[in-house]
């Protein structure tokens, strides 16, 4: 063994080389290409996430895969004047006012003309400290410089309860922000100390669909708030959600850009909900989601126009709604056309599926039958679901027995007797 | 529902043999053998239960079904599948099938493989027998209120009273109160699959497999089915509506929101550590032309008000006093600038807390809120924050207190009933908005 101190920091050295000797895997990471996409976006983005899950590591990867050199300022070891600017004192204030000088790194962020810039830490900041950094996230300006607008800002903040000292946001504040919660996968890890971390394939925005994307997020949204007035602007009410997203028409906004970047890049509806729910609040964003699902269904008139060749949902709820959005189109517009071909549709949706879907859509359109229309021939073939409702109905007879309550088994009888009417 | 299910039942995805299946309880058995899976009637029985249950119709259809003989009953996992015995199908009336269908979905709305997981790491609970006690407690959660009123209790089905426990509570809790024994010995067999207790089956067809439901995807049912409840309260019983405030709302515990509360008040401006141009920065001395501000600190003074009359338990009420001065101390609070102030009624509870855990007690509180909020602004120096602990039982202050207020409000006994029920005469104010209000008591998970 060698004597010289010197060698021994070599064989140290060549340890910290093989424990840095580490390969990737490629694994899709949804945090991750949510963030990407929020940057893209050009929308202020705030990580809440416990100190130490790989936050950094994250923004490096993501820094590589945009080609913007990352700057990490970490917030909590700063002072105000670092981000407000120092006050420099001249020879005549009242004549010149008194500049603000940034920092270095500043400057040379700037001179860059364009770089990634992670400010950390966010939330164990002083009061002063995190009020100049929300100015540089929102206003961009950093002292009496402005940043760039190819430089892109993420700031990341320690949830409440593991904030030491119960930072949060103000809701004005909070509105602004694209609130991603930042967790750890276990596996990911144990994976990544093993030797094998994870490689996410970033989201790429294709050239080609981007007026399609805009329209799409356009109609999304203007759908749901034209339907819901109540979600346009909603005060967050209670302590719980404090300081996370809610919905004003700036969020809203925010939401659209999101939606026509996600759809752009082709990103599944798990970013896409991580995004939206971080944007407007969990109950809007659910509600978005929802409406989105139902952009999705094939539209009833479509179907009517088509029954032959119907392309039905496969799973039971959303082809229960697909099939009683069709009957809603025939009440609204009864003529003997399109009443027989929603019998052929429901026809079409008991081969190919669960026959208990039908019958209520089945009723309904039994009911719709007006005096001189004559009952379709395909009708016979919906025995089996009549047969099923009447099974139903027994069922519940016993089951209404047997607890002599009596209740639930009237909506049933309806059912069978209307389609069996039908079918006479 | 087409062919390619049938076949996902029957062929396994396992290069393996097929294990041979789990006996299955020794009743009915060799009915259905040999037979394949009697679909009307299985789906007969779902049609009855979305009948008699209207608001959980999305979440049954949304269910894929898959026959598999290696399944006791009828079993889901987390990714909405429904997997079938025909056996059991053949040996089960309808109306009892419904009400397995609405217990098996009322597993998965409850997030139980979610919570089950959450739970076994928390207490560190491993092995077969403990996930075993999971689906009995998440049974129990179920079973408690969702018979009757159009659906029977399948034979068999397991509920808080047959094991001597209190009805209405939550798996969680349960789970502290049984061991397995001679009482559970009857539903051994029982096994509603990973949706109830998260660990995978040798059925199960995992994340890969057909007709799964993403996440985003289970979180989308779940809001509909959450949704329908709230729009049409009054049909659904008391658990679901719970269920269904809670379920995208999850409460947060009290102690978190409370402390959140504190910390902010004491560190908004004025109190805490904060930079200051009021002094020049040592620093500037070094720069000069510039000027530096310099860091400061004035440790918060907190008043705790304490109002309650006798019906909050010392515990809570220890335990949120508790929780205060934990805090206070944490932002830089000293122990001499935290101050307790009981109103009449409550002082003989409060003394001895405070003479226990050393916390200086300020007499006088007054006989009211009212008098305490005086009381505690007339001391000098004046408080940066008073924390109100109070059971609501009071009338408040009309004008804003020149400094900020956080309420911690101790829950009503007999939650869900009226004030009236009490006392017809007297209906107390809700606490005013210019305080952070955080409700006090055990907050338990979502049902």
């Amino acid at each position: 063994m060698p004597a010289y101190p010197d060698a021994q920091l070599d064989v140290a050295g060549e340890l910290l080389a093989l424990l840095r000797d580490t390969t990737t895997e490629p694994r899709p990471d949804t945090q991750l290409e949510a963030l990407t996409l929020a940057v893209a976006a050009d929308l202020p983005v705030l990580l809440w996430g416990e100190p130490g899950i790989g936050k950094t590591a994250a923004l490096t990867q993501l820094a590589e895969a945009l080609d913007l050199p990352l700057t990490t300022v970490i917030a909590s070891v700063h002072e105000p004047s670092d981000f407000s600017g120092l006050p420099i004192v001249g020879d005549d204030p009242a004549e010149h006012g008194v500049p603000m000088a940034p920092p270095d790194w500043a400057v040379r962020l700037v001179r860059a003309g364009r770089g990634l810039l992670f400010l950390d830490e966010l939330s164990t900041a002083p009061p002063a400290v995190q009020a100049a950094l929300l100015r540089l996230v929102l206003e961009r300006r950093i002292g009496a410089l402005r940043l760039p607008p190819e430089v892109r800002i993420v700031a990341a903040a320690n949830p409440r309860s593991s904030a030491a000292d119960g930072w949060e946001l103000s809701p004005p504040l909070a509105n602004r922000f694209v609130h991603l919660q930042w967790t750890h996968d276990h596996e990911v890890v144990v994976r990544g100390l093993g030797g094998t971390w994870p490689r996410a394939t970033l989201p790429r925005l294709a050239p080609e669909r981007l007026p399609e994307a805009v329209d799409f997020a356009r109609r999304a949204v203007c759908g749901l708030l034209s339907a819901r007035p109540g979600l346009v602007h909603r005060m967050p009410g209670s302590e719980t959600r404090r300081g996370g997203p809610w919905p004003s028409p700036r969020s809203w906004e925010m939401t659209l850009h999101l939606i026509a970047f996600a759809t752009a890049a082709g990103s599944s509806r798990e970013v896409l909900s991580a995004l939206v729910r971080g944007t407007v609040g969990d109950g809007p964003g659910l509600e978005l989601l929802a409406s989105l699902d139902r952009m999705d269904l094939p539209d009833p008139e479509m179907l009517l126009a088509d029954p032959a060749g119907a392309v039905l949902p496969e799973r039971g709820d959303l082809r229960q709604a697909v099939l009683d959005g069709v009957v809603a189109a025939v009440r609204n517009r009864p003529e003997k056309s399109r009443w027989d071909a929603a019998w052929k549709l429901l026809v079409h949706a008991l081969e190919t599926g669960a026959p208990d879907l039908v019958v209520v859509p089945a009723t309904t359109l039994a009911s719709l039958r007006q005096e001189d229309w004559d009952v379709p021939a395909s009708i016979e073939r919906l025995a089996g679901a009549v047969k099923l409702s009447r099974r139903a109905d027994h069922a519940a007879a016993r089951a209404a027995a047997v607890a002599d309550a009596g209740a639930g088994a009237g909506a049933g009888a309806g059912a069978g007797a209307g389609a069996a009417k039908a079918a006479r | 529902m087409t062919a390619d299910t049938r076949q996902a039942g029957t062929t396994l995805r396992t290069a393996g043999a097929p294990q041979p299946a789990k006996t299955p309880p020794p009743l009915g058995l060799g009915l259905g053998l040999g037979l394949g899976l009697d679909r009307d009637k299985l789906f007969a029985a779902r049609l009855q239960a979305a009948r008699a249950r209207p608001y959980l119709a999305t979440a049954l259809f949304a269910l894929h079904t898959v026959e598999s003989r290696r399944v006791p009953t009828m079993a889901v996992d987390r990714h909405w599948r429904c997997y079938v015995s025909p056996a059991f199908v053949d040996r089960t009336p309808v109306e009892e099938l419904a009400g397995v269908w609405v217990h098996e979905v009322s597993h998965l709305l409850r997030d139980h493989h979610g919570r089950g997981d959450r739970v076994a790491r928390e207490r560190g609970l491993t092995g077969a027998g403990e996930r075993l006690r999971i689906n009995i407690a998440a049974d129990c959660e179920i079973n408690d209120d969702v018979f009757g009123d159009g659906l029977v209790r399948p034979d068999g089905a397991v509920d808080p009273e047959s094991l001597g426990l209190p009805e209405g509570e939550l798996m969680e809790d349960y789970l502290r109160q049984f061991r397995l024994g001679p009482r559970t010995q009857s539903v051994a067999w029982l096994d509603c699959g990973s949706g109830a207790d998260g660990l995978e089956r040798e059925w199960d067809l995992g994340p890969d497999g057909a007709h799964g439901l993403s996440a985003q995807e289970r979180d989308a049912v779940r809001f509909r089915v959450a949704q329908g409840i709230t729009g049409r309260p009054g049909t659904a019983p008391k658990g679901w509506q719970r269920w269904a405030r809670e379920a995208f709302h999850p409460p947060q515990p009290w102690r978190e929101l409370l402390g959140a509360a504190v910390r902010s008040a004491t560190t908004g401006s004025g109190a805490g550590e904060d930079y200051t141009y009021g002094r020049p920065s040592r620093r500037s001395a070094g720069v000069p032309g510039a000027v530096l501000p310099s860091l400061r600190r004035r440790p918060p003074r907190v008043s705790v008000v304490i109002d309650t009359s006798g019906s909050v338990s010392d515990t809570e009420l220890g335990s949120a006093l508790l929780e205060v001065a934990a805090i206070s101390r944490a932002v830089g609070g000293r122990r001499d600038l935290i101050t307790v102030l009981p109103c009449d009624a409550s002082a003989e509870v409060v003394h001895p807390l405070c003479r226990a855990e050393g916390i200086p007690l300020v007499g006088g509180g007054g006989t009211d809120l009212r008098t305490g909020f005086a009381t505690a602004l007339r001391t000098r120096p004046r408080p940066d924050v008073v924390v109100v602990l109070t059971d609501g039982q009071t009338p408040w202050p009309d004008t804003p207190p020149p400094c900020r207020t956080v309420v911690g409000l101790f829950p009503r006994p007999h939650v869900g009933r009226s004030w009236r029920e009490h006392d017809p005469e007297y209906v107390p104010d809700a606490p005013p908005e210019w305080a952070r209000v955080v409700a006090i008591g055990s907050a338990a998970a979502v049902r």
